[in-house]
């Protein structure tokens, strides 16, 4: 294991943060942290990081118990969502901050710096002030930054909450490959589930303060643990006692399958390739279902049509959450 | 990797060093002539007919002025005693901000008030608290009365606030993330002060030393009551300009004014240069 965050505590006056958190992220691997705002997910990397002290428990970085070591001695890289970057200083300056700060020998710094501005992609801009870059470019210097440290584990918290979303898109992508050539044990920060199934090989999902599941992609979205991992991975309806997809609710025209449910389409709207049907059980559910365009078109759908559901065979479901008052 | 380079690594126009175009359309001309027009009136004719008048004599005459013995003697004090106070300025305003600013403690908006108070008080009235507590009477048992220490300490006074107020400002808009990323690439705290948040604060540092310096060589108020303006021992320029008036030698009052201009206006230069080297410091 590269990191090993057992039994933490964190509380801010009254607000709890982390309530007794613990979590295993094994070498080499890409992990996020997934959860709503104020979930405590960023406390959690800043603890790791020993930028905020946690009240209890223990934080150990390969091997080494970290619990109380400071900041500079943890060798953690770190990313800020907004980048943190040492404005009166050049990209190359930036980058190298690191190993001068180490007293690196001059001629190595400089290679390791034209290596790591190359693997961002930021070799012509070695001379430029950040100011000077956009916001993607500025993120990447930060992760060149980071990385020339050679630090054991990579912590970014929000490192694309600040980009607009093709740029956010794009550094997805290259954060992904980054970490194949890589190999660093990475931890990222995200609210954003798409980021987070698309890029990591594990999701830790932490809301208020609490870890609810940790597994990759594939079991959180088949397998949720509860109502709130599964409505934080997607959208989801409710029919019968069950929450599910709406697009794992088979749709009739007919009563075809046992147990299907009886209901009449109070809604239709056509968004692209889906058809997202809204649908009144005779049960009193409003149920959402999303269908093919050519499915819906096949089976002649319309408003006030009569119409039967069932849960599609396979689908993840989980018995649906009773909510008090 | 084509996607990022063609979207994001677009070569950005480098900015050119060229002289910049003129933006002026009527209205933005009017308001220029204006400026000027008061920026003259009220700076530039006044200051060019000090130089007019100190150079009146001639050269020789100016210089033989501000050489005698007497007059040189309250330059040199008023320069040193000044550059003095800046240097104690620059090492606390920066640390008076940074409490203010970083510490939260009780009694905090108290002292926020007070250091203004050199600021708001009527230089004769800090000369008369001055007087009070250092003086002769002495309630501290402090007594620099007609002493040099005595305008080393009004000059003290009445500039305590420029650095701390230029400082605060800056010190409050400095991104905190920064010192985190330093401190987790390994930096200490004094090497993060030294070469992330010291480069920052530069500009405003010296900006608040150059009104600090010049404040303190146009400064007579706060003095007057507790220096003595004793000849050769504490007698600053201001004191000397007034006098040489009173004495009618209006020329030789001028002539010890442009020295003081000059002085000022190089050390201002200095000062943004060293700002220049410690910001792009890196």
């Amino acid at each position: 294991m590269s990191i090993e965050v057992s039994g933490l505590n964190k509380t801010f006056g009254d607000f709890v943060a982390l309530d007794d958190v613990n979590v295993s992220l094994p070498k080499g691997q890409l992990t996020a942290l997934l959860g709503p705002s104020g979930g405590g997910k960023s406390t959690l990397l800043r603890i790791i990081a020993g930028l905020e002290k946690a009240d209890s428990g223990s934080v150990t970085i390969e091997g080494v118990d970290a619990t109380d070591l400071p900041a500079q001695k943890r060798n953690v890289g770190f990313v800020f969502q907004h980048y943190a970057v040492f404005k009166h200083m050049t990209v190359a300056k930036n980058v190298a901050f690191g190993l001068e700060i180490r007293k690196r020998p001059k001629d190595e710094i400089e290679r390791r710096v034209a290596e790591l501005l190359e693997l961002v992609h930021l070799s012509q801009f070695a001379h430029r002030l950040p100011s000077q870059l956009s916001g993607g470019q500025r993120q990447r210097m930060a992760l060149a930054r980071a990385l020339a440290v050679e630090p054991s584990v990579l912590l970014l918290d929000e490192p694309f909450g600040a980009l607009d979303a093709k740029v956010r898109k794009e550094l997805r992508d290259w954060l992904r490959r980054l970490h194949d050539d890589v190999h660093v044990t990475t931890v990222f920060v995200t609210h954003d589930q798409e980021e987070a199934l698309e890029v990591a090989d594990e999701i830790v999902v932490v809301d208020q303060g609490r870890v609810e599941q940790v597994g990759t992609p594939d079991q959180l979205y088949d397998e949720p643990a509860n109502d709130f991992v599964m409505s934080f991975l997607g959208d989801v309806t409710h029919l019968g006692g069950l929450t599910l997809r709406p697009h794992d609710i088979e749709l009739d025209a007919t009563p075809r399958l046992a147990g299907g449910v009886e209901g009449t389409i109070a809604r239709l709207v056509r968004i692209g390739f889906e058809v997202r049907v809204t649908v009144h059980t005779v049960d009193g559910d409003e149920v959402s279902v999303v269908v093919t365009r050519a499915h819906a078109r096949s089976l002649g759908l319309a408003e006030g049509r009569t119409v039967w559901l069932t849960p599609a065979a396979g689908a993840a479901v989980v018995p649906r959450m009773v909510l008090a008052g | 990797m084509s996607t990022v380079d063609t979207t994001l690594d677009r070569p950005a126009r480098t900015p050119r060093r060229s002289a910049p175009r003129s933006t002026l359309t009527r209205s933005s001309g009017l308001a220029l002539g204006l400026a000027m027009t008061w920026f003259s009136l009220l700076v530039l004719i006044p200051l060019a007919a000090v130089v007019v008048t100190a150079s009146e004599g001639g050269w020789g005459a100016f210089w033989s002025t501000v050489t005698t013995p007497q007059t040189a003697a309250a330059i040199r004090l008023t320069v040193l005693t000044a550059a003095a106070v800046t240097v104690v300025n620059v090492v606390m305003g920066p640390l008076i901000a940074w409490v203010l600013v970083r510490d939260r403690f009780w009694g905090k908006s108290v002292l926020e008030i007070l250091i203004d108070i050199p600021f708001a008080l009527p230089t004769i009235v800090a000369g008369l608290v001055l007087l009070s507590l250092y003086g002769n009477d002495s309630p501290l048992g402090v007594n620099v009365a007609n002493r040099r220490p005595a305008v080393f300490l009004a000059f003290l006074f009445v500039t305590l606030p420029f650095v701390v107020r230029m400082v605060q400002p800056v010190l409050e808009e400095l991104d905190r993330d920064v010192e985190e990323a330093a401190a987790s690439l390994g930096a200490s705290r004094v090497t993060t002060f030294r070469r992330i948040i010291l480069p920052s604060l530069a500009p405003a540092i010296a900006a608040g030393a150059a009104l600090s310096f010049a404040r303190g060589v146009s400064e007579y108020g706060s003095l007057v009551l507790l220096s003595g303006n004793l000849p050769f021992q504490t007698e600053v320029t201001s004191v000397r300009i007034l006098s040489s008036i009173e004495n009618d030698n209006v020329a030789g009052a001028a002539a010890v004014a442009t020295i003081l201009l000059v002085i000022s206006l190089v050390v201002i230069v200095v000062l943004d240069l060293i700002q220049r080297r410690v910001a792009a410091r890196g």
